[in-house]
């Protein structure tokens, strides 16, 4: 798919120097991506065009082509380069948790912080998300599947301390708790919760669905 | 993609509307029932094609095609595709909730056997029409939706059913009096949305996914049991 190309491009670099011609590519993605993104934010999915893209990049909609297929190729990019940075940023808010609450917790408010100054574009996200072509798409990604894998991990290591029981259906209750991360974005996004808020709610929400797996 | 036929037309067939002198009263009845006429068409055509196309992929114009009536005429009834689609979920549901409100009353067992049925007479409606529901949740996050819709999340009556579930529970003494009903309501809806996708993309029957929203029901109601 397209968007594996960076990593490709960072391939080559190691064996040879980036010509020239490589490098204007380079920096021509990186305009049109950041100026895509302030698009999405301002006017939605559906209410930004390549054309306004293109413009707002300085370029012409060619240029934008020769380097995405589409809108959702460009979305689906920006969408994933944030999803991997704040699956790094939740790691490390778990790495200093104390507890499989803790920990959870830290992911959730990480995540909520990640979003924070970015909340029309993570609106977009969420429509985008549940459309039947682009859903599946952003869903089952790579990026995506790791925060679930993530959630997957704390509760292992719950079970692993003893907190949680050996029965402590790990997958569907890591799933679940991914849907309650998500769902409380609906209240960030429409009702201007803080994230005061959004933690208190997280950690009822986390106490609920961890109860029936605690021990004794 | 779909947006740009919509906008135009608003603002000039309303001020139309207002324009025009007061009809006679015998008039006013035949109007009145041909924007019924022109209002269930258009909710029968938006039906159908945003269950087969979904909701971004569906047009307002090819709605008016569909329905046999010009776009004006769909504007002069609905502010936005937003609205239509409100309206189209609104029109089904109040049939679900009228049986649901049949039959709650007599269901027996305990809250979390009470609520699996009730979300299992949901999945065995709604599974007719999955693309539709997916639509619906969609457009929560609609950039255009209006005020006045309705979407997914904030169906009342869904969530007032779910509500005296749990408080019948704190009568019979297997839901915590102090847990935030609420709290438990946004629970239950987020894994009712999730097990909805499931269905869509993994093509899963309604005997499926009553199986995975059992699992996601009692996993809840451990939270909400007393301590």
């Amino acid at each position: 798919m397209k968007h594996i190309a960076p990593l490709q491009a960072a391939g080559e670099a190691v064996v040879k120097v980036p010509t020239r011609r490589t490098l204007a590519k380079q920096q021509t993605r990186a305009k049109v991506l950041a100026a895509a993104r302030r698009l999405f934010s301002e006017e939605g999915y559906e209410g930004a065009t390549i054309r306004d893209i293109a413009a707002a990049a300085g370029m012409s909609t060619g240029a934008v082509f020769a380097n995405f297929t589409d809108k959702s190729d460009l979305f689906r990019e920006i969408m994933l380069a944030d999803m991997v940075a704040l699956g790094e940023a939740m790691r490390e808010a778990a790495d200093r948790a104390k507890g499989v609450d803790d920990a959870l917790l830290k992911m959730f408010s990480a995540g909520y912080a990640f979003y924070k100054s970015q909340l029309p574009l993570a609106r977009a996200a969420f429509s985008v998300g549940w459309t039947p072509e682009e859903g599946p798409q952003l869903r089952n990604s790579e990026p995506s599947q790791q925060l679930i894998e993530q959630l997957v991990d704390q509760l292992n290591a719950g079970v692993e301390r003893g907190e949680l029981g050996q029965e402590a259906e790990v997958k569907l209750r890591a799933q679940m708790l991914f849907e309650a991360y998500l769902s409380n974005y609906k209240q960030a996004i429409f009702e201007g919760w803080s994230l005061d808020a959004l933690q208190a709610r997280s950690r009822d929400q986390i106490r609920v669905l961890l109860a029936g797996a605690r021990r004794g | 993609m779909a947006t740009e036929t919509e906008i135009p037309a608003e603002a000039g067939l309303g001020a139309l509307e207002v324009a025009q002198p007061p009809p006679l009263v015998v008039e006013t009845g035949v109007r009145q029932s041909q924007k019924e006429a022109t209002r269930n068409r258009v909710i029968v055509a938006a039906r159908d094609l945003f269950d087969a196309q979904g909701y971004q992929g569906t047009t307002i114009r090819e709605i008016a095609k569909q329905a046999g009536v010009s776009v004006g005429s769909v504007f002069t009834t609905f502010a936005s595709k937003g609205e239509i689609l409100s309206q189209v979920m609104q029109d089904r549901l109040d049939g679900l909730y009228e049986e649901l409100d049949r039959v709650m009353p007599h269901l027996r067992g305990s809250t979390a056997d009470r609520l699996c049925t009730m979300f299992s007479i949901h999945f065995s409606f709604e599974a007719q029409r999955m693309k539709l529901f997916l639509a619906h949740i969609a457009a929560a996050y609609d950039w255009t939706l209006p005020a006045a819709a309705t979407p997914f999340g904030k169906t009342q009556r869904l969530q007032d059913i779910i509500r005296e579930c749990l408080v019948k529970g704190v009568v019979e003494g297997d839901v915590d009096p102090a847990v935030d009903h609420q709290e438990i309501i946004d629970l239950l809806m987020s894994a009712y949305a999730w097990t909805y996708r499931l269905a869509v993309w993994d093509g899963a029957g309604a005997d499926t996914l009553t199986v995975v929203m059992d699992r996601q029901i009692n996993l809840i109601a451990a939270g909400f049991a007393p301590r």
